[in-house]
């Protein structure tokens, strides 16, 4: 009897958990999503009012920021200043295989930062500006749409996960 | 080695396969080099004092055109993104005047088609036309005249050094600053403070805001400042003894010195010009005409680039000459 009530719990418990794991996806992508946003914010004022060259302004911003970003900027850093790649376009997607292959990311997202590396370093600091704009306008629209799903998902996948488990419990009792 | 470093210096600005093809020529002849040339389209070519090669794509120098390397599309464009450190934004100031220094006081010359904007040229673009020039800052080519410019009571004279372009001045400056802010063991000269204006980077090189080329320990460095106001910057903030700056040549570039002269400050600086004359010519630079410049140093490459040819004193007097005149009859 008492190893049956033990065996249960465990049962509800992990099942349970793996909802919350699933769950927390939505949740680290705004996460994610944000800190980017934080970090072109910084590389903005880089460009923007030091108009330092890309490979040490990617350097820079690298120390200031969280996970995954601070390892990917100092790779495509490394990559420019090394000259493991002469373009920046091909600096930039590297780095991307390399740092942003997460299951967090959406198709969309990944394209999104793909097309900002076409962009960078391209043009005149004015610009530059501009094409900083289309991007935080493009990320709102990622935030919100994460928010929803946010929204959504979260509260069905953690009720779903422990529903489960007390399912099978009934079952097998 | 410093010649191995010079070429490491500039290849790395060079797109993959010229790089690959540069580091494959043979050191005698890259060691002499001083400009290597791409040009779309056109033969990957060499250049030294008075010769040039076209290169094949295993390094060797060939005469025949039709077996050496061509320049493509994509080695000028990897090459313009190399040398703008990928951020056109950075580097639009100095697309504007056609060049580029890097790390090493290397510096690449561009040219392409210029797009103008209110008559002012805006930027480069569809750059097809680069050249590397190749910089060898030595050491000791101010030892020669430094004597003329340091009088008993170990002051220094207010001095201008008049030369072609291509004659070695900017890195005669650049050695009187080092050796004058150092200090010089054989004449008792103790270092004195020196503001350097390094308007176009070409003296002290600086990358990041530090001197890629030695400027000597007691020199400060305004990089990138335009002379008029970056000498009236150096005098109140930096309390030099003596002044350096490179090419003067506009009516506020004369005022400022004149103010760092009344201030009791030193000056060194160049002009482009042959001769002595050339100095009293140049209507914008009259006010400086009245015996500012106590020495005046006449450069040429008769003798190899920096040939001294005289220095004179501020009424005309020749202190120094160089006697290659005679020379040249014999030859």
């Amino acid at each position: 009897m008492f190893i049956k009530l033990i065996g249960g719990m465990i049962i509800i418990l992990s099942s349970s958990l793996i909802g919350i794991l699933l769950a927390n996806k939505y949740i680290i992508r705004i996460k994610i999503l944000k800190t980017f946003r934080f970090s072109i914010q910084l590389l903005e004022t880089e460009i923007v009012f030091t108009s330092t060259p890309l490979p040490y302004a990617f350097n820079h911003i690298s120390s200031k920021i969280d996970k995954p970003w601070n390892a990917f900027f100092h790779e495509v850093s490394e990559n420019l200043l090394k000259r493991n790649f002469f373009t920046m376009e091909e600096a930039w997607n590297s780095a991307m295989n390399n740092h942003l292959d997460l299951p967090f990311f959406k198709k969309s997202d990944i394209e999104l930062i793909k097309n900002f590396g076409k962009v960078l370093g391209k043009s005149d600091t004015e610009d530059q500006k501009k094409h900083f704009l289309l991007v935080y306008a493009q990320l709102d629209r990622h935030e919100e749409e994460a928010e929803i799903e946010k929204k959504k998902n979260v509260k069905m996948y953690k009720s779903l996960g422990l529903l489960l488990g007390i399912a099978i419990y009934i079952i097998l009792i | 080695m410093k010649n191995i470093k010079a070429i490491e210096e500039i290849t790395n600005f060079m797109p993959p396969n010229i790089s690959f093809i540069i580091n494959r020529i043979t050191k005698d002849i890259i060691y002499k080099t001083e400009e290597i040339r791409l040009r779309l389209g056109r033969p990957l070519m060499i250049c030294g004092d008075g010769w040039d090669y076209f290169i094949n794509k295993y390094g060797q120098p060939v005469t025949d055109i039709d077996y050496s390397y061509f320049i493509t599309k994509n080695d000028i464009s990897s090459a313009s993104e190399i040398i703008q450190s990928f951020s056109a934004y950075s580097f639009n100031e100095e697309l504007r005047n056609g060049y580029i220094t890097i790390p090493g006081g290397h510096r690449i010359g561009i040219t392409g088609k210029t797009v103008l904007e209110n008559e002012n040229i805006k930027t480069i673009k569809d750059i097809s036309f680069i050249n590397y020039r190749i910089a060898r800052s030595i050491l000791g080519v101010a030892d020669k005249v430094i004597k003329y410019i340091i009088d008993e009571d170990l002051n220094i004279f207010n001095t201008i050094i008049i030369s072609p372009p291509q004659c070695g001045k900017t890195t005669l400056i650049r050695d009187m600053v080092r050796q004058l802010s150092n200090g010089i063991q054989g004449l008792r000269f103790k270092g004195k403070k020196i503001g350097l204006i390094d308007e176009r980077s070409e003296i002290a090189a600086c990358f990041m805001g530090k001197p890629r080329n030695d400027v000597g320990y007691r020199t400060d460095v305004l990089d990138a400042c335009p002379k008029a106001k970056g000498i009236i910057i150096m005098i109140r903030s930096m309390s030099p003894e003596i002044i350096a700056t490179d090419e003067i040549g506009k009516v506020e570039d004369a005022d400022a010195l004149l103010e760092a002269v009344n201030a009791g400050v030193k000056v060194i600086s160049t002009i482009h010009g042959k001769d002595i004359d050339d100095l009293y010519k140049k209507a914008e630079l009259k006010k400086v005409h009245n015996n500012i410049f106590e020495r005046i140093i006449v450069l040429d490459r008769s003798q190899g680039v920096g040939t001294i040819k005289g220095v004179y004193d501020n009424d005309k007097n020749v202190l120094f000459k160089n006697n290659y005149e005679v020379k040249e009859k014999c030859l």
